[in-house]
Protein backbone atom coordinates (compact mmCIF):
# COMPACT_ATOMS: atom_id res chain seq x y z
CA UNK A 1 0.00 0.00 0.00
CA UNK A 2 2.78 2.26 0.83
CA UNK A 3 3.61 2.91 -2.74
CA UNK A 4 0.44 4.39 -3.52
CA UNK A 5 1.02 8.24 -4.78
CA UNK A 6 -2.56 8.94 -5.86
CA UNK A 7 -5.59 8.04 -5.13
CA UNK A 8 -8.68 9.32 -6.24
CA UNK A 9 -11.68 7.60 -4.70
CA UNK A 10 -15.54 7.36 -5.69
CA UNK A 11 -14.88 10.94 -7.29
CA UNK A 12 -18.12 12.41 -8.38
CA UNK A 13 -18.29 16.43 -10.00
CA UNK A 14 -21.57 17.90 -10.72
CA UNK A 15 -22.07 21.36 -12.74
CA UNK A 16 -25.46 22.60 -11.83
CA UNK A 17 -27.41 20.10 -13.49
CA UNK A 18 -24.92 18.39 -15.00
CA UNK A 19 -22.94 15.24 -13.74
CA UNK A 20 -19.96 15.89 -15.14
CA UNK A 21 -18.22 12.80 -13.55
CA UNK A 22 -19.07 9.50 -11.05
CA UNK A 23 -17.90 7.13 -9.24
CA UNK A 24 -14.22 7.29 -10.82
CA UNK A 25 -11.33 5.36 -9.04
CA UNK A 26 -8.26 5.59 -9.80
CA UNK A 27 -4.93 4.79 -8.37
CA UNK A 28 -1.07 5.51 -9.55
CA UNK A 29 1.58 3.85 -8.06
CA UNK A 30 5.13 5.06 -7.56
CA UNK A 31 6.83 5.12 -10.95
CA UNK A 32 3.78 3.90 -13.09
CA UNK A 33 2.26 4.99 -16.38
CA UNK A 34 -1.01 4.73 -17.51
CA UNK A 35 -3.76 6.46 -19.83
CA UNK A 36 -6.83 7.96 -19.29
CA UNK A 37 -8.62 7.91 -22.59
CA UNK A 38 -12.48 8.91 -24.15
CA UNK A 39 -14.27 10.33 -26.71
CA UNK A 40 -14.69 13.91 -26.46
CA UNK A 41 -16.61 15.32 -23.34
CA UNK A 42 -15.96 12.37 -21.88
CA UNK A 43 -14.75 14.14 -18.69
CA UNK A 44 -11.07 13.51 -19.01
CA UNK A 45 -9.68 16.79 -18.52
CA UNK A 46 -12.26 17.93 -15.85
CA UNK A 47 -11.05 14.41 -14.52
CA UNK A 48 -7.70 15.46 -14.65
CA UNK A 49 -8.46 18.86 -12.98
CA UNK A 50 -9.94 17.03 -9.79
CA UNK A 51 -6.07 14.89 -9.96
CA UNK A 52 -4.58 18.39 -9.69
CA UNK A 53 -6.36 19.94 -7.15
CA UNK A 54 -8.02 22.39 -9.29
CA UNK A 55 -11.71 21.53 -9.70
CA UNK A 56 -12.81 20.16 -6.03
CA UNK A 57 -15.08 17.05 -6.52
CA UNK A 58 -18.66 16.87 -5.37
CA UNK A 59 -18.36 13.63 -3.83
CA UNK A 60 -15.30 11.46 -2.84
CA UNK A 61 -11.74 12.44 -2.48
CA UNK A 62 -8.49 12.87 -3.71
CA UNK A 63 -5.39 11.61 -1.93
CA UNK A 64 -1.44 12.77 -2.65
CA UNK A 65 0.62 10.70 -0.48
CA UNK A 66 -2.26 10.49 2.28
CA UNK A 67 -2.94 14.57 1.65
CA UNK A 68 -6.18 15.66 0.52
CA UNK A 69 -5.21 18.19 -2.59
CA UNK A 70 -8.65 19.42 -2.93
CA UNK A 71 -8.74 23.16 -3.01
CA UNK A 72 -5.06 24.07 -2.00
CA UNK A 73 -3.38 27.04 -3.73
CA UNK A 74 -1.97 25.99 -7.30
CA UNK A 75 1.91 26.38 -5.76
CA UNK A 76 1.65 24.52 -2.84
CA UNK A 77 0.39 21.80 -4.74
CA UNK A 78 2.96 22.03 -7.44
CA UNK A 79 5.78 21.77 -4.40
CA UNK A 80 4.14 18.72 -3.29
CA UNK A 81 5.89 17.06 -6.54
CA UNK A 82 3.13 16.67 -8.93
CA UNK A 83 3.56 18.66 -12.20
CA UNK A 84 1.00 19.56 -14.92
CA UNK A 85 0.86 20.21 -18.42
CA UNK A 86 -1.86 21.76 -19.64
CA UNK A 87 -4.01 20.99 -22.94
CA UNK A 88 -2.92 24.48 -24.74
CA UNK A 89 0.84 24.37 -24.59
CA UNK A 90 1.30 27.44 -22.36
CA UNK A 91 4.90 28.23 -21.93
CA UNK A 92 6.10 31.88 -21.18
CA UNK A 93 6.01 33.38 -24.97
CA UNK A 94 8.31 37.00 -24.12
CA UNK A 95 11.41 34.56 -22.35
CA UNK A 96 14.03 32.66 -24.39
CA UNK A 97 13.27 28.71 -23.94
CA UNK A 98 16.13 28.64 -21.58
CA UNK A 99 14.73 30.74 -19.53
CA UNK A 100 11.51 29.08 -19.12
CA UNK A 101 13.37 25.63 -17.64
CA UNK A 102 15.10 28.48 -15.15
CA UNK A 103 11.53 30.18 -14.09
CA UNK A 104 10.68 26.21 -13.95
CA UNK A 105 13.37 24.66 -11.74
CA UNK A 106 13.37 27.90 -9.26
CA UNK A 107 9.78 27.02 -8.28
CA UNK A 108 10.88 23.83 -7.39
CA UNK A 109 12.00 22.78 -3.49
CA UNK A 110 15.09 21.41 -4.83
CA UNK A 111 15.70 21.14 -8.50
CA UNK A 112 18.42 18.11 -9.19
CA UNK A 113 18.42 18.33 -13.56
CA UNK A 114 20.42 21.10 -14.82
CA UNK A 115 18.85 23.11 -17.13
CA UNK A 116 21.16 21.72 -19.78
CA UNK A 117 19.95 18.25 -19.20
CA UNK A 118 16.39 19.43 -19.35
CA UNK A 119 17.35 21.03 -22.99
CA UNK A 120 18.15 17.76 -24.42
CA UNK A 121 15.80 15.75 -23.02
CA UNK A 122 13.30 17.69 -24.86
CA UNK A 123 15.31 17.65 -27.75
CA UNK A 124 15.56 21.95 -27.67
CA UNK A 125 19.49 22.50 -27.42
CA UNK A 126 19.78 24.43 -30.21
CA UNK A 127 16.93 26.20 -29.63
CA UNK A 128 17.88 27.75 -26.15
CA UNK A 129 18.19 31.21 -26.67
CA UNK A 130 15.18 31.55 -28.95
CA UNK A 131 11.94 33.23 -27.29
CA UNK A 132 8.80 30.42 -26.32
CA UNK A 133 6.60 32.47 -28.32
CA UNK A 134 8.87 31.63 -31.54
CA UNK A 135 8.45 27.93 -31.43
CA UNK A 136 6.72 25.50 -33.46
CA UNK A 137 3.70 24.04 -31.81
CA UNK A 138 5.28 20.91 -31.18
CA UNK A 139 8.44 22.20 -29.66
CA UNK A 140 6.34 24.60 -27.25
CA UNK A 141 4.56 21.04 -26.04
CA UNK A 142 8.06 19.43 -25.45
CA UNK A 143 8.93 22.93 -23.90
CA UNK A 144 6.11 22.15 -21.24
CA UNK A 145 7.14 18.67 -20.74
CA UNK A 146 10.77 19.84 -19.91
CA UNK A 147 9.54 22.56 -17.69
CA UNK A 148 7.23 20.04 -15.92
CA UNK A 149 10.19 17.78 -15.24
CA UNK A 150 12.36 20.60 -14.22
CA UNK A 151 10.07 20.62 -10.81
CA UNK A 152 11.06 17.27 -10.16
CA UNK A 153 7.77 15.99 -10.21
CA UNK A 154 7.13 12.75 -7.98
CA UNK A 155 4.04 12.75 -10.63
CA UNK A 156 3.30 14.22 -14.32
CA UNK A 157 0.12 14.75 -15.45
CA UNK A 158 -0.04 15.50 -18.91
CA UNK A 159 -3.37 16.86 -20.35
CA UNK A 160 -3.26 16.11 -24.03
CA UNK A 161 0.38 16.02 -24.69
CA UNK A 162 -0.30 15.47 -28.43
CA UNK A 163 -2.80 17.61 -29.09
CA UNK A 164 -1.82 19.30 -32.88
CA UNK A 165 1.30 17.21 -33.54
CA UNK A 166 1.97 15.99 -36.23
CA UNK A 167 2.21 11.77 -36.39
CA UNK A 168 6.27 11.71 -36.11
CA UNK A 169 5.75 14.01 -32.95
CA UNK A 170 3.55 12.40 -31.21
CA UNK A 171 5.49 9.22 -31.44
CA UNK A 172 8.44 11.08 -30.48
CA UNK A 173 6.67 12.65 -27.68
CA UNK A 174 5.82 8.70 -26.49
CA UNK A 175 9.02 7.73 -26.86
CA UNK A 176 10.19 10.50 -24.68
CA UNK A 177 8.11 9.53 -21.71
CA UNK A 178 9.05 5.71 -22.20
CA UNK A 179 12.47 6.99 -21.43
CA UNK A 180 11.15 8.98 -18.29
CA UNK A 181 9.32 5.90 -16.76
CA UNK A 182 10.73 4.40 -14.12
CA UNK A 183 11.49 7.99 -12.89
CA UNK A 184 7.91 8.75 -11.72
CA UNK A 185 3.96 8.60 -12.37
CA UNK A 186 2.77 9.76 -15.68
CA UNK A 187 -0.87 10.47 -15.90
CA UNK A 188 -1.56 11.00 -19.92
CA UNK A 189 -4.76 12.24 -21.08
CA UNK A 190 -5.11 11.47 -24.58
CA UNK A 191 -7.38 10.96 -27.02
CA UNK A 192 -5.22 10.00 -29.94
CA UNK A 193 -5.30 6.34 -30.24
CA UNK A 194 -2.05 6.02 -31.72
CA UNK A 195 0.14 8.32 -29.07
CA UNK A 196 -1.67 5.42 -25.90
CA UNK A 197 -0.93 2.29 -27.92
CA UNK A 198 2.70 3.45 -28.41
CA UNK A 199 2.75 4.32 -24.49
CA UNK A 200 1.24 0.38 -23.79
CA UNK A 201 0.67 1.02 -20.46
CA UNK A 202 -2.82 0.87 -17.94
CA UNK A 203 -5.50 2.37 -19.33
CA UNK A 204 -8.91 3.92 -18.16
CA UNK A 205 -11.70 4.28 -20.84
CA UNK A 206 -14.31 7.28 -19.83
CA UNK A 207 -17.55 7.53 -21.66
CA UNK A 208 -20.00 10.34 -20.18
CA UNK A 209 -18.48 11.22 -16.63
CA UNK A 210 -17.86 7.10 -15.84
CA UNK A 211 -15.33 4.51 -16.41
CA UNK A 212 -16.30 2.23 -19.12
CA UNK A 213 -13.47 0.25 -19.06
CA UNK A 214 -10.03 -0.09 -17.71
CA UNK A 215 -7.20 -2.54 -18.02
CA UNK A 216 -4.12 -3.03 -19.95
CA UNK A 217 -4.42 -0.93 -23.40
CA UNK A 218 -4.42 -4.37 -25.13
CA UNK A 219 -7.07 -5.58 -23.65
CA UNK A 220 -8.80 -2.30 -24.01
CA UNK A 221 -7.99 -1.91 -27.41
CA UNK A 222 -9.65 -5.22 -28.29
CA UNK A 223 -12.94 -4.33 -26.41
CA UNK A 224 -15.85 -4.45 -28.48
CA UNK A 225 -17.89 -2.15 -26.55
CA UNK A 226 -14.37 0.48 -26.43
CA UNK A 227 -14.61 0.11 -30.07
CA UNK A 228 -18.12 1.32 -30.25
CA UNK A 229 -17.91 4.13 -28.42
CA UNK A 230 -15.29 5.35 -30.01
CA UNK A 231 -16.83 5.01 -33.39
CA UNK A 232 -19.91 6.60 -32.62
CA UNK A 233 -21.80 3.36 -32.29
CA UNK A 234 -23.08 4.75 -29.00
CA UNK B 1 26.77 39.65 -20.88
CA UNK B 2 23.84 40.35 -23.16
CA UNK B 3 24.07 42.73 -25.52
CA UNK B 4 21.09 44.24 -24.31
CA UNK B 5 22.38 44.65 -20.44
CA UNK B 6 25.77 45.79 -22.19
CA UNK B 7 23.47 48.59 -23.63
CA UNK B 8 21.91 49.54 -20.60
CA UNK B 9 24.63 49.62 -18.87
CA UNK B 10 26.81 51.98 -21.55
CA UNK B 11 23.83 54.60 -21.47
CA UNK B 12 23.24 54.36 -17.76
CA UNK B 13 27.43 55.27 -17.07
CA UNK B 14 26.49 58.33 -20.00
CA UNK B 15 24.11 59.57 -18.23
CA UNK B 16 26.27 59.17 -14.77
CA UNK B 17 28.95 61.26 -16.57
CA UNK B 18 26.58 64.24 -17.68
CA UNK B 19 25.24 63.95 -13.63
CA UNK B 20 28.52 65.01 -13.04
CA UNK B 21 29.52 66.68 -15.30
CA UNK B 22 26.50 68.76 -15.28
CA UNK B 23 27.50 71.26 -12.21
CA UNK B 24 30.55 72.32 -13.80
CA UNK B 25 28.49 73.92 -16.53
CA UNK B 26 25.50 75.13 -14.65
CA UNK B 27 24.65 77.67 -12.48
CA UNK B 28 22.68 77.34 -8.87
CA UNK B 29 19.17 77.73 -10.03
CA UNK B 30 19.26 75.41 -13.55
CA UNK B 31 21.09 72.43 -10.85
CA UNK B 32 17.97 73.44 -8.54
CA UNK B 33 15.49 72.57 -11.55
CA UNK B 34 17.29 69.58 -12.65
CA UNK B 35 16.87 68.13 -9.27
CA UNK B 36 14.04 68.70 -8.63
CA UNK B 37 13.11 66.82 -12.44
CA UNK B 38 15.81 64.07 -11.00
CA UNK B 39 13.28 63.41 -7.83
CA UNK B 40 9.90 63.02 -10.02
CA UNK B 41 12.58 61.13 -12.24
CA UNK B 42 12.96 58.72 -9.45
CA UNK B 43 9.34 58.43 -8.30
CA UNK B 44 9.06 57.47 -12.54
CA UNK B 45 11.17 54.44 -12.08
CA UNK B 46 9.26 53.45 -9.01
CA UNK B 47 6.17 52.93 -10.86
CA UNK B 48 8.08 51.77 -14.22
CA UNK B 49 9.78 48.99 -11.78
CA UNK B 50 6.17 47.73 -11.13
CA UNK B 51 4.34 48.82 -14.21
CA UNK B 52 7.76 47.68 -16.32
CA UNK B 53 7.91 44.18 -14.81
CA UNK B 54 4.68 43.03 -14.21
CA UNK B 55 2.28 44.49 -17.13
CA UNK B 56 0.05 46.00 -14.16
CA UNK B 57 -0.77 49.52 -14.17
CA UNK B 58 -1.01 51.46 -11.14
CA UNK B 59 -3.00 54.97 -11.80
CA UNK B 60 -2.83 55.65 -7.96
CA UNK B 61 1.22 56.01 -7.50
CA UNK B 62 1.45 59.71 -6.79
CA UNK B 63 -0.75 58.36 -3.51
CA UNK B 64 2.70 56.79 -1.77
CA UNK B 65 4.51 59.80 -3.20
CA UNK B 66 2.06 61.98 -1.10
CA UNK B 67 2.23 59.93 1.53
CA UNK B 68 6.07 59.80 1.79
CA UNK B 69 5.90 63.56 1.00
CA UNK B 70 3.33 64.44 4.37
CA UNK B 71 5.20 62.01 6.82
CA UNK B 72 8.57 63.70 5.88
CA UNK B 73 6.98 67.09 6.27
CA UNK B 74 5.34 66.02 9.89
CA UNK B 75 8.56 64.52 11.24
CA UNK B 76 10.60 67.12 10.57
CA UNK B 77 8.58 70.16 11.49
CA UNK B 78 8.00 68.36 14.57
CA UNK B 79 10.97 69.79 16.83
CA UNK B 80 10.84 67.29 19.56
CA UNK B 81 11.54 64.31 17.05
CA UNK B 82 15.95 64.28 17.17
CA UNK B 83 17.48 62.90 13.99
CA UNK B 84 14.38 64.38 11.98
CA UNK B 85 15.72 64.09 8.50
CA UNK B 86 16.91 60.61 8.91
CA UNK B 87 13.40 59.20 10.94
CA UNK B 88 11.69 60.97 8.62
CA UNK B 89 13.01 59.57 5.07
CA UNK B 90 12.64 56.12 7.55
CA UNK B 91 9.17 56.60 8.27
CA UNK B 92 8.09 58.23 4.54
CA UNK B 93 9.50 54.53 3.01
CA UNK B 94 8.00 52.70 5.71
CA UNK B 95 4.55 54.14 5.67
CA UNK B 96 4.25 53.91 1.80
CA UNK B 97 5.25 50.37 2.01
CA UNK B 98 2.76 49.60 4.66
CA UNK B 99 -0.20 51.52 2.64
CA UNK B 100 1.14 49.47 -0.58
CA UNK B 101 1.77 46.51 1.78
CA UNK B 102 -2.41 46.77 2.83
CA UNK B 103 -3.92 47.17 -0.28
CA UNK B 104 -1.97 45.36 -2.51
CA UNK B 105 -2.71 42.60 -0.24
CA UNK B 106 -6.24 42.24 -0.69
CA UNK B 107 -5.85 43.12 -4.77
CA UNK B 108 -3.65 40.08 -5.11
CA UNK B 109 -4.32 37.79 -3.25
CA UNK B 110 -8.05 38.37 -4.10
CA UNK B 111 -7.20 37.82 -7.50
CA UNK B 112 -7.82 41.54 -8.55
CA UNK B 113 -5.48 42.27 -11.94
CA UNK B 114 -5.31 44.39 -15.12
CA UNK B 115 -7.98 46.42 -15.29
CA UNK B 116 -9.55 46.18 -12.30
CA UNK B 117 -6.30 46.44 -10.48
CA UNK B 118 -5.68 50.11 -12.10
CA UNK B 119 -9.21 51.25 -11.65
CA UNK B 120 -9.05 50.60 -7.69
CA UNK B 121 -5.48 52.67 -7.42
CA UNK B 122 -7.41 55.03 -9.27
CA UNK B 123 -9.59 55.24 -6.41
CA UNK B 124 -7.07 55.13 -3.60
CA UNK B 125 -5.06 58.04 -4.89
CA UNK B 126 -8.56 60.05 -5.21
CA UNK B 127 -8.92 59.13 -1.55
CA UNK B 128 -5.86 60.14 -0.47
CA UNK B 129 -5.58 63.56 -1.93
CA UNK B 130 -9.27 63.63 -0.01
CA UNK B 131 -7.91 62.90 2.84
CA UNK B 132 -5.23 65.05 2.46
CA UNK B 133 -7.56 67.83 1.92
CA UNK B 134 -10.09 67.03 4.57
CA UNK B 135 -7.97 66.50 7.46
CA UNK B 136 -6.65 69.91 7.94
CA UNK B 137 -5.59 69.86 11.45
CA UNK B 138 -2.72 67.33 10.56
CA UNK B 139 -2.60 67.93 6.97
CA UNK B 140 -2.77 72.13 6.73
CA UNK B 141 -5.81 71.12 4.17
CA UNK B 142 -5.67 72.82 1.13
CA UNK B 143 -2.78 74.96 1.65
CA UNK B 144 -0.95 72.36 3.15
CA UNK B 145 2.24 72.65 5.27
CA UNK B 146 4.77 74.63 4.49
CA UNK B 147 8.60 75.48 6.15
CA UNK B 148 9.88 72.15 6.04
CA UNK B 149 13.38 72.39 6.69
CA UNK B 150 16.08 71.02 4.38
CA UNK B 151 17.91 67.47 4.85
CA UNK B 152 20.55 67.73 7.81
CA UNK B 153 22.21 64.97 10.12
CA UNK B 154 24.72 64.86 11.94
CA UNK B 155 27.38 61.76 11.33
CA UNK B 156 30.22 60.78 14.30
CA UNK B 157 30.31 64.82 15.00
CA UNK B 158 30.59 65.70 11.36
CA UNK B 159 27.27 68.09 10.60
CA UNK B 160 25.86 67.37 7.32
CA UNK B 161 23.80 69.71 5.84
CA UNK B 162 22.21 69.54 2.37
CA UNK B 163 20.65 72.76 2.00
CA UNK B 164 22.96 74.50 -0.95
CA UNK B 165 21.95 73.90 -4.27
CA UNK B 166 24.82 71.65 -5.20
CA UNK B 167 24.93 69.51 -1.94
CA UNK B 168 21.21 68.66 -2.57
CA UNK B 169 22.13 68.12 -5.86
CA UNK B 170 24.58 65.65 -5.20
CA UNK B 171 22.22 63.68 -2.83
CA UNK B 172 19.24 63.09 -4.82
CA UNK B 173 21.42 62.59 -8.34
CA UNK B 174 23.67 59.71 -6.56
CA UNK B 175 20.18 58.23 -4.24
CA UNK B 176 18.42 58.59 -7.98
CA UNK B 177 21.85 56.53 -9.84
CA UNK B 178 21.91 53.85 -6.67
CA UNK B 179 18.39 53.04 -6.72
CA UNK B 180 18.12 52.74 -10.49
CA UNK B 181 21.05 50.60 -10.67
CA UNK B 182 19.85 48.95 -7.93
CA UNK B 183 16.21 48.12 -9.60
CA UNK B 184 17.71 47.25 -12.78
CA UNK B 185 19.90 44.63 -10.93
CA UNK B 186 16.77 43.43 -9.35
CA UNK B 187 14.85 43.13 -12.20
CA UNK B 188 17.07 41.26 -14.82
CA UNK B 189 17.71 38.67 -12.89
CA UNK B 190 16.12 36.10 -11.55
CA UNK B 191 12.67 38.12 -9.69
CA UNK B 192 12.76 40.25 -12.81
CA UNK B 193 12.45 36.91 -15.10
CA UNK B 194 9.99 35.56 -13.08
CA UNK B 195 8.02 38.39 -12.78
CA UNK B 196 8.16 38.15 -16.56
CA UNK B 197 6.89 34.46 -16.59
CA UNK B 198 3.64 35.84 -14.31
CA UNK B 199 3.14 38.65 -16.87
CA UNK B 200 2.68 36.22 -19.58
CA UNK B 201 0.79 33.40 -17.88
CA UNK B 202 0.12 33.69 -14.07
CA UNK B 203 -1.50 30.58 -13.64
CA UNK B 204 1.29 28.38 -15.64
CA UNK B 205 3.93 30.16 -13.20
CA UNK B 206 1.93 28.93 -10.03
CA UNK B 207 1.92 25.41 -11.39
CA UNK B 208 5.69 25.41 -11.34
CA UNK B 209 5.65 26.61 -7.59
CA UNK B 210 5.83 29.91 -7.79
CA UNK B 211 4.03 31.98 -5.15
CA UNK B 212 2.33 34.76 -7.99
CA UNK B 213 0.28 37.11 -5.39
CA UNK B 214 3.37 37.14 -3.03
CA UNK B 215 5.80 38.20 -5.41
CA UNK B 216 3.61 40.72 -7.15
CA UNK B 217 2.73 42.54 -3.61
CA UNK B 218 6.47 42.36 -2.83
CA UNK B 219 6.87 44.24 -6.18
CA UNK B 220 4.45 46.45 -5.55
CA UNK B 221 5.98 47.29 -2.30
CA UNK B 222 9.12 48.02 -3.35
CA UNK B 223 7.62 50.43 -5.64
CA UNK B 224 5.63 52.20 -3.64
CA UNK B 225 8.55 52.47 -0.71
CA UNK B 226 10.76 54.26 -3.40
CA UNK B 227 7.98 56.64 -4.99
CA UNK B 228 7.34 57.11 -0.66
CA UNK B 229 11.35 58.04 -0.89
CA UNK B 230 11.07 60.25 -3.78
CA UNK B 231 7.74 62.11 -2.36
CA UNK B 232 10.20 62.74 0.96
CA UNK B 233 13.16 63.75 -0.81
CA UNK B 234 10.60 66.39 -2.80
CA UNK B 235 9.19 68.29 -0.43
CA UNK B 236 12.41 68.65 1.60
CA UNK B 237 13.90 70.30 -1.06
CA UNK B 238 10.69 72.53 -2.22
CA UNK B 239 9.75 73.34 1.56
CA UNK B 240 6.24 72.45 1.04
CA UNK B 241 3.53 70.03 0.84
CA UNK B 242 0.43 70.11 -0.75
CA UNK B 243 -2.64 67.83 -1.37
CA UNK B 244 -1.57 68.60 -5.38
CA UNK B 245 1.43 65.84 -4.27
CA UNK B 246 -0.84 62.75 -3.66
CA UNK B 247 -3.28 63.75 -6.53
CA UNK B 248 -4.90 62.48 -9.75
CA UNK B 249 -2.85 64.59 -11.89
CA UNK B 250 0.72 63.70 -10.62
CA UNK B 251 -0.35 60.25 -11.14
CA UNK B 252 -1.17 60.85 -14.80
CA UNK B 253 1.76 62.76 -15.59
CA UNK B 254 4.02 59.87 -14.21
CA UNK B 255 2.58 57.27 -16.18
CA UNK B 256 3.48 59.37 -19.71
CA UNK B 257 6.39 60.00 -18.63
CA UNK B 258 7.34 56.32 -18.18
CA UNK B 259 5.48 55.86 -21.49
CA UNK B 260 7.76 58.12 -22.92
CA UNK B 261 11.12 57.13 -21.70
CA UNK B 262 10.27 53.36 -22.58
CA UNK B 263 8.33 50.99 -20.17
CA UNK B 264 10.35 48.45 -18.72
CA UNK B 265 13.51 50.09 -18.87
CA UNK B 266 13.88 52.12 -15.65
CA UNK B 267 16.14 54.68 -17.05
CA UNK B 268 14.36 55.97 -19.76
CA UNK B 269 11.21 57.09 -17.24
CA UNK B 270 13.84 59.43 -15.18
CA UNK B 271 15.09 61.08 -18.58
CA UNK B 272 10.99 61.00 -19.66
CA UNK B 273 10.67 63.00 -16.67
CA UNK B 274 13.65 65.33 -16.95
CA UNK B 275 12.91 65.61 -20.80
CA UNK B 276 8.42 66.54 -20.24
CA UNK B 277 9.47 68.57 -17.33
CA UNK B 278 11.79 70.30 -18.99
CA UNK B 279 9.00 70.76 -22.26
CA UNK B 280 5.97 71.79 -19.63
CA UNK B 281 7.88 74.30 -18.57
CA UNK B 282 9.05 76.28 -22.04
CA UNK B 283 5.65 75.70 -23.34
CA UNK B 284 3.92 76.98 -20.28
CA UNK B 285 6.15 80.00 -20.68
CA UNK B 286 4.02 81.02 -23.83
CA UNK B 287 0.88 79.81 -22.91
CA UNK B 288 -0.23 78.05 -19.54
CA UNK B 289 -3.12 76.13 -21.21
CA UNK B 290 -1.47 74.72 -23.92
CA UNK B 291 0.74 72.33 -22.08
CA UNK B 292 -2.24 69.91 -20.93
CA UNK B 293 -3.58 70.11 -24.68
CA UNK B 294 0.26 68.91 -25.98
CA UNK B 295 0.71 66.22 -23.15
CA UNK B 296 -2.55 64.37 -24.44
CA UNK B 297 -1.41 64.33 -28.19
CA UNK B 298 2.47 63.46 -26.90
CA UNK B 299 1.04 60.72 -25.06
CA UNK B 300 -1.17 59.87 -27.71
CA UNK B 301 1.46 59.58 -30.41
CA UNK B 302 4.06 57.95 -28.23
CA UNK B 303 1.69 55.32 -28.07
CA UNK B 304 1.01 54.66 -31.47
CA UNK B 305 4.66 55.22 -33.00
CA UNK B 306 6.75 54.69 -30.57
CA UNK B 307 5.21 52.20 -27.90
CA UNK B 308 8.73 51.22 -26.04
CA UNK B 309 9.21 55.00 -25.64
CA UNK B 310 12.36 57.32 -27.18
CA UNK B 311 15.09 54.73 -26.13
CA UNK B 312 13.96 52.69 -28.61
CA UNK B 313 14.67 55.32 -31.48
CA UNK B 314 18.21 53.89 -31.56
CA UNK B 315 17.03 50.44 -31.66
CA UNK B 316 14.45 51.26 -34.39
CA UNK B 317 16.88 52.96 -36.74
CA UNK B 318 18.90 50.02 -36.53
CA UNK B 319 16.49 47.85 -37.80
CA UNK B 320 15.66 49.73 -39.92
CA UNK B 321 19.12 50.19 -41.57
CA UNK B 322 19.42 46.75 -41.29
CA UNK B 323 16.54 45.89 -43.00
CA UNK B 324 17.89 48.03 -46.05
CA UNK B 325 21.21 46.50 -46.28
CA UNK B 326 19.29 43.43 -46.48
CA UNK B 327 16.98 44.39 -49.15
CA UNK B 328 19.73 45.91 -51.58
Amino acid sequence: MSDVLLQAENVGIRFGGLQALEALNLTVRDKELCCIIGPNGAGKSTFLNVLTGTLRPTSGSVRFLGHDIAGLPLHRIARLGIARKFQIPSVFPSLSVEDNLKVARWGAPSPVRPVGELLELVALTNRAATLAGELAHGQKQWLEIGMALAIEPRLLLLDEPTAGMTPQETLATAQMLLRLKGEFSIVAVEHDIRFVRALNCETLVLHQGRRLRSGPFHDIETDEMVRDVYLGRR
Amino acid sequence: MIARDRNWLLIFAVCVALAVVYPFVAGGYQLTVIRDALIFGLFAASLDFFWGRTGILCFGHAAFFGIGGYIMALVTLNDAIPFASLLGIMGAVAGAAFVAAIIGYFLFFGGIRGSYFTIVTLAMGVICQQAAVSWSSVTGGDSGLIGIPPIAFDVGGLHVDLSQDLSSYILVAATVAVTVLALWSVSRGRWGTVLTAIQDNEVRAAALGHNAPLRLLVTFVLSAAIAGLAGALYVCMAGLVAPDLSGLLLSTEVIVWVAVGGRGTLLGPVLGAIFIQRAQQTISSFNPSLWPLLLGCVFVIIVFVLPDGILSIYARLKSLFKGRRRAQ
